[in-house]
């Protein structure tokens, strides 16, 4: 894996290590990797890190350290680390998915962008693995990437004023879910009857580093993983990817 | 600990329970929140006895009309402005006690637009990510994830006493009016991204606080400074960050800013300065200066050292007479002596 990377400060109360910016697999779950393991040396003056593309942002409290010294240690700690951490492997998260219809009202303008069915559409969009770079701006929206060429159709021209939460959708190649009630201009292909973001336990079901695996299911399932996510007893399907590399 | 409650009777504007922010866990997009104005909420909870982690009540313009249904001790920081209880008028940063029944109420800020209400032992309201800090785009924390609203009841703690009360005052001298105020910044991270002419833009021209000045982030009017053509991906954002949006404004990013942005950074407000941004005048013009990080430590630690001062002389005269339930009495001797 390459080492090259700048740390740089972003004001005095944190800093970032700058790898080179390109979208990239290995590259981002190498700094995943390593926001893990800076978070198990639990130092005290570490107060968050937001991993990113290709960026990992570090919040430190300037009371406790400042730039200059906690520069110094990470520093050390890359030097150290980086050439031993390695990706071992990573999880699938799967997505249950109901397209078309009211659940996903642009699904034949992306047919027609894509020149097929529908149906083809479905079967390209959950016949690949997704991997989320970052998750961010909202709790649980996954960056991830990427569909075929010949779906990542362009944002809408004008967005919606309201997107309901679950709503699946492309972006370009971006593919993912709104996690809450949000406008937004993606083209929604589908619904999740997942509750993907919930204010009482806020945190997602899956992570930056995981790969999203959607299933298409029927009406009636939509409706009946809903009630079970309602009563609570909806388990989430993850399997393990060996060796995490790209696809 | 006797439990008691306050019953809001009147929310105010954009009144919410704001803490010291949900750290750790931007990694899943949730928003750090917690106090806009960092320093009056760290004076206010201090002036209390309180940890600098306690949930505080933090409000915009006008404060809420609260209603304490047990005695306690509360302090007022924050934008200039008039608060009552029953009737006296209440100096800003100063430890008040406050008795069973007794009813605070705010008249509008003068200077400044966030004010800070914390009271002895903090709003004892569920945490959940370990904060108690309001995020209310996404429902998130506070009371039922919303800002306050009539008949909310608060709980808090009963307290008879605490120490040093007449200790517990920090005089804050106005700062004189200047045409320009000065926000120090530190460059980057995208700094070199944009032209000498955008960086010459930046750092002589006036800006002032838009309309669009909320929890997130202040929209600044001024000049439009030609962007970099390059697109960025998403990076982590920071409190002061000033990010140059594709119209070519500044926005400085606050408590509620999004845990991502894609806009490119030309500097960051050093945190010594972020509460005269934060204070704003309406009208008031700013400039920004660029300073090394190092500076920029600096500068915070002397803001700071008056936190720290006035720790040190609570801290030594705890034990000074009165102290205990006779407090009552005291409050009246020390009102005395002013």
């Amino acid at each position: 894996m390459g080492l090259d990377y700048k740390v740089v400060p972003v004001g005095e109360q944190a800093v970032m290590i700058d790898f080179p910016e390109k979208i990239d697999v290995a590259q981002n779950q190498l700094i995943h990797v390593l926001a893990n393991e800076i978070k198990k040396m639990n130092k005290p003056e570490i107060v968050d890190l937001i991993p990113a593309y290709h960026t990992l942002t570090i919040d430190f409290d300037p009371f406790q350290t400042d730039s200059e010294n906690f520069i110094v240690w990470l520093s050390d700690f890359l030097q150290t680390h980086l050439a031993t951490t390695q990706v071992t492997s990573s999880r699938i998260v799967e997505i249950p998915v109901c397209y078309g219809g009211k659940y996903g009202p642009d699904l034949a303008d992306v047919a027609k962008f894509a020149g097929t069915s529908p149906a083809e559409v479905i079967r390209l969009h959950t016949g690949s693995l997704y991997y989320i770079y970052l998750l961010g701006f909202l709790p649980g929206f996954a960056y991830a990437g990427f569909v075929v060429a010949q779906i990542a159709m362009p944002r809408l021209e004008q967005p919606r004023v309201k997107i309901a939460a679950g709503s699946v959708g492309i972006a370009g190649k971006q593919t993912g879910m709104y996690p809450v009630d949000s406008p937004g201009g993606w083209r929604l292909i589908g619904q999740t009857p997942l509750k993907l973001y919930d204010p009482h336990s806020p945190l997602p079901y899956y992570h930056a580093g995981d790969w999203l695996k959607f299933k298409a299911i029927s009406p009636a399932e939509f409706h009946a993983i809903r009630r079970q996510v309602k009563a609570g007893t909806f388990q989430i399907k993850t399997t393990v990817k060996e060796s995490g590399g790209l696809e | 600990m006797m439990r008691s409650t306050i019953e809001v009777l009147n929310p105010g504007l954009a009144t919410s329970i704001q803490d010291a922010g949900r750290w750790g866990y931007q990694s899943s997009g949730v928003p750090v929140s917690g106090a806009v104005d960092e320093f009056a909420f760290r004076l206010a909870n201090l002036l209390v006895g309180n940890q600098p982690e306690d949930a505080a009540i933090e409000f915009m313009i006008l404060g809420p009309t609260l209603k304490f249904k047990g005695p306690t001790f509360i302090a007022i920081t924050g934008g200039t402005c008039q608060a009552q209880l029953d009737g006296q008028v209440l100096q800003l940063n100063r430890a008040y006690q406050v008795k069973a029944g007794s009813v605070l109420h705010f008249k509008p800020i003068t200077a400044g637009r966030f004010g800070y209400l914390a009271v002895k032992g903090g709003i004892l309201i569920p945490l959940i990510l370990h904060s108690r800090a309001t995020t209310s785009r996404i429902q998130l924390g506070g009371l039922a994830g919303r800002n306050l609203q009539v008949g909310d009841c608060l709980p808090i703690a009963v307290f008879y006493c605490l120490s040093s009360l007449a200790q517990r005052q920090l005089m804050v001298a106005p700062r004189p009016a200047v045409k320009k105020v000065v926000l120090h910044f530190v460059k980057g991270p995208q700094w070199q991204l944009f032209s000498a002419q955008a960086q010459q833009i930046f750092t002589e021209a006036a800006f002032t606080v838009s309309q669009q000045a909320d929890r997130m982030g202040y929209r600044l009017a001024g000049p439009a400074l030609p962007v970099p053509a390059k697109n960025m991906l998403s990076e982590g954002t920071v409190t002061g960050n000033v990010q140059i949006t594709r119209s070519g404004q500044p926005i400085v990013l606050l408590a509620d800013r999004q845990t991502a942005g894609g806009y490119p950074v030309i500097g960051t407000v050093c945190l010594a300065d972020l509460e005269q941004l934060i204070q704003a005048q309406n009208g008031q013009q700013f400039c920004f200066q660029a300073i090394s990080v190092a500076a920029a430590t600096q500068r915070l630690h002397e803001k700071y050292d008056d936190l720290q001062k006035l720790t040190t002389k609570i801290s030594a005269t705890r034990y000074q007479l009165p102290i205990g339930p006779q407090q009552v009495a005291g409050q009246r001797i020390a009102e005395l002596f002013d």
